[in-house]
């Protein structure tokens, strides 16, 4: 959907999610925003920014620090005919949530054979950036298998905004995944509502000789990473994702059918990462097996600027991974 | 004595007899009894309306027939057959009939409190009329999901009744061996939520505490926490072994909440033998359909596994 | 000499800064401390003082346009009439100060 405003305005990051909520507050009296520091500070990222004295303490929110009740109150407000954002402010702090989520709000609308849905929407803050072991996890791929939970994770400020405002108006249950590293930036987003489709991949940029799958903040990463490959011959197709559950494997298989191999990016862990449900697909669909994971070190992820950097991929590993890919 | 008392004592009968009848049966499958504890739920159920909702643990079959739940849907929803409420998909851990204003019963120990508190909360933003009813056990009060709930609930004034049913024990684990607080009813104190310990065999005094609290949330003035003292007549569940000796048992057994009903209403002329008889044969009827309707019912189609996940 | 306004920096964890609003126009004079512009990062606003005496001639930059550390957002000078240049390329920096709140 996007209406007949033509043309883009550049926002921070934080203001296309503070816009894509706004809107949908003002559409629908059951949107509601719950969560610590949302109303009159704003989010820790003022991506909140003009909630609370656009539409009040009722509606926004201030928790304490209890992530099982924060979900489960915006699980329980959910079945009872509200549109909630739960908002938890680091990604590493939503497994205090996870019964809540999964045992009730993703599984309600099976169990209760459609009697009850959970149109909530876990709005979490990923990433690593300087703040340590607790602080900069990557947990989407826990997300991504559990039945009935939906997962988008977008990679710059029109997709936050798109999706945002998608994962609002969703049957839900959704965790909207961000990142730390993509609120210092800024983005062209369209001047008219425009809303994302949950479950469609982006082609990002075209290539022949591989295709990067990848999310979030590491869509630049690739993007930095391909800029050096064309540099040396190499052209690179860049995937990103935008939705982790459900996944668009039709646009990832399309592009490696046609460049013939797959490099899977994320910050994550590769094990049993998204890159491994990524590559499966692809292998059982094309049967391509010129396929390769990059993603963070089997390490926690430390405040050690030396340890996070040895830590977590950059440019340089992307680089080097297609090299020995198409070498081999 | 009131009118209703009559009706009291035709709820616990009929879930008495409803889980008799199940446990005679074969397939009985995996369940919580709530035999012994129907005078919480027939009591706190006495004090809902139309517009209420009620949460519960995986003790759901009192509770789900106490709300109005038809009976043989509720068999067939134990029996897993596609014309319970939720299709044969939740049974008994998961029953749930909104419409009904049973919201649903949770399997997990302690995990429909901070869901209640959310339904609380939808219902004050929306302007409904209509409180939200959570039934736990004593299993759930050392959770730290039963703190959160309490003090969001004290923070908001959410219209919020909490009910311990306090049975004595986490499976085979005594109140003493697993919680700090003698009486339950104190982990509401340092929230100020005002809060009682009743005795849960007697559904009149469950059914005055209830209202008083119930009625407390209607006015807005917010949560409260009522213990009632109860004890199960069977095992935690039919997985489960039983730990308690003969004597204590039998000492729990004289406490039947449906004996002393009967007893007080048979001691105030109000229940004749023929009315006795009467109400005994309504619910053997009423028990006999039940089975007799989930007997008929079907399973699900193997197809519709992927219906309603997402 | 006509010196050009930067966007000062470094300034920590900052890609792009918004131009929020100008406190003067072209031909005021700014005393030291005086409060020039105002610049939006993503989470803070950053006050450029004037650090010298100066009159600003040219703002180049208008509110709601984006700029990196170091780009020229407007020209400044001593003397009210001396000619501006055609380009802000190889001018001198107009000094300021400069506090992220």
């Amino acid at each position: 959907m996007s209406s007949d405003v033509p043309g883009t305005v550049k926002l921070f990051f934080r203001e296309a999610i503070a816009r894509a909520l706004r809107e949908e507050m003002a559409h629908d009296a059951r949107v509601i925003v719950l969560g610590q520091d949302v109303g009159r500070f704003g989010g820790a990222y003022r991506e909140f920014d003009g909630l609370y004295a656009a539409f009040g303490g009722a509606r926004v929110r201030d928790t304490p620090v209890a992530e099982a009740s924060i979900i489960g109150l915006g699980v329980g407000a959910a079945a009872a005919g509200l549109h909630p954002l739960v908002s938890i402010t680091y990604m590493d702090f939503l497994m205090l949530g996870l019964d809540p989520l999964v045992n009730y709000g993703a599984k309600v609308r099976f169990k209760t054979g459609g009697r009850l849905a959970a149109p909530l929407v876990v709005k979490t803050t990923a990433g690593a950036k300087g703040q340590g072991v607790a602080h900069s996890q990557c947990l989407e791929p826990w997300l991504m298998n559990v039945p009935g939970l939906k997962v988008v994770a977008p990679s710059n400020a029109a997709d936050a905004y798109g999706l945002l405002k998608a994962a609002l108006r969703d049957d839900g249950p959704v965790v909207f995944v961000d990142h730390k590293r993509l609120f210092p930036t800024a983005g062209e987003v369209p001047r008219g509502e425009t809303i994302v489709p949950i479950g469609r991949a982006a082609v990002r940029r075209r290539g022949s000789d591989v295709t990067i799958v990848t999310h979030g903040y590491m869509c630049r990463t690739a993007d930095a990473a391909a800029d050096r490959l064309a540099e040396n011959g190499v052209a690179c197709e860049i995937v990103d994702l935008r939705s982790l559950a459900p996944l668009d494997a039709e646009t990832v298989c399309e592009s490696v059918a046609r460049t013939g191999a797959l490099v899977t990016l994320e910050e994550g862990p590769t094990a049993c990462g998204v890159g491994a449900e990524v590559a499966c697909r692809v292998h059982e669909a094309l049967g391509v097996r010129r396929i390769a994971r990059v993603g963070a070190a089997p390490a926690p992820v430390s405040s050690n600027p030396v340890l996070e950097a040895a830590c977590l991929p950059d440019a340089a590993r992307v680089v080097a991974a297609v090299r020995r890919l198409l070498l081999s | 004595m009131d009118a209703d008392a009559i009706g009291l004592l035709r709820s616990m009968l009929l879930i008495r007899a409803f889980e008799d009848a199940l446990m005679r049966r074969p397939d009985h499958g995996f369940q919580l009894l709530s035999a012994g504890q129907e005078a919480v739920a027939v009591g706190v159920c006495a004090a809902l309306t139309a517009d209420d909702q009620l949460l519960t643990s995986g003790r759901s079959i009192g509770p789900a027939l106490a709300r109005g739940l038809d009976p043989g849907a509720v068999m067939a929803e134990l029996l897993g057959r596609a014309s319970g409420p939720n299709r044969g998909r939740g049974g008994r851990g998961h029953i749930a009939d909104p419409d009904a204003g049973f919201f649903g019963a949770h399997a997990v120990v302690g995990g429909n409190l901070t869901i209640a508190a959310g339904v609380a909360l939808a219902l004050q933003l929306s302007g409904r009329p209509g409180i939200a009813v959570c039934v736990f056990g004593d299993g759930a009060c050392g959770s730290g999901a039963l703190h959160e709930t309490l003090n969001i609930a004290a923070l908001w004034k959410l219209p919020l009744v909490l009910v311990c049913d306090n049975n004595g024990y986490s499976i085979a684990t005594q109140q003493a061996a697993a919680l700090a607080p003698s009486r339950l009813a104190d982990l509401a104190a340092p929230f100020r939520i005002p809060a009682s310990t009743i005795d849960g065999m007697d559904v009149l005094a469950v059914r005055d505490a209830a209202r008083a609290a119930a009625q407390r949330a209607r006015l807005g003035e917010g949560p409260s926490f009522v213990e009632c003292l109860s004890g199960r007549f069977s095992t935690h569940s039919t997985a489960t072994r039983e730990t308690r000796a003969p004597d204590e048992l039998a000492t729990l057994k004289a406490r039947c909440p449906i004996r002393r009903l009967a007893t007080r209403l048979e001691a105030l002329g109000t229940l004749t033998a023929d009315a006795r008889s009467c109400l005994d044969g309504e619910v053997a009827d009423s028990v006999a359909a039940a089975i007799a309707f989930a007997d008929a019912a079907p399973y699900p189609d193997p197809d519709e596994l992927l219906r309603d996940v997402v | 000499m006509i010196s050009k306004l930067a966007v000062p920096g470094p300034i920590e964890d900052v890609e792009e800064l918004r131009v929020l609003a100008w406190h003067g126009a072209p031909g005021t004079a700014f005393a030291p401390g005086a409060l020039i512009v105002e610049l939006e990062t993503h989470k803070a606003v950053v006050e450029v003082r004037a650090a010298r005496p100066g009159i600003l001639r040219a703002i180049l930059c208008e509110p709601g346009s984006w700029e990196k550390v170091g780009n020229a957002l407007a020209l400044f000078s001593d003397d009210p009439d001396e000619t501006l240049p055609g380009s802000a390329a190889a001018l001198p920096p107009w000094i300021v100060e400069f506090a992220v709140t």
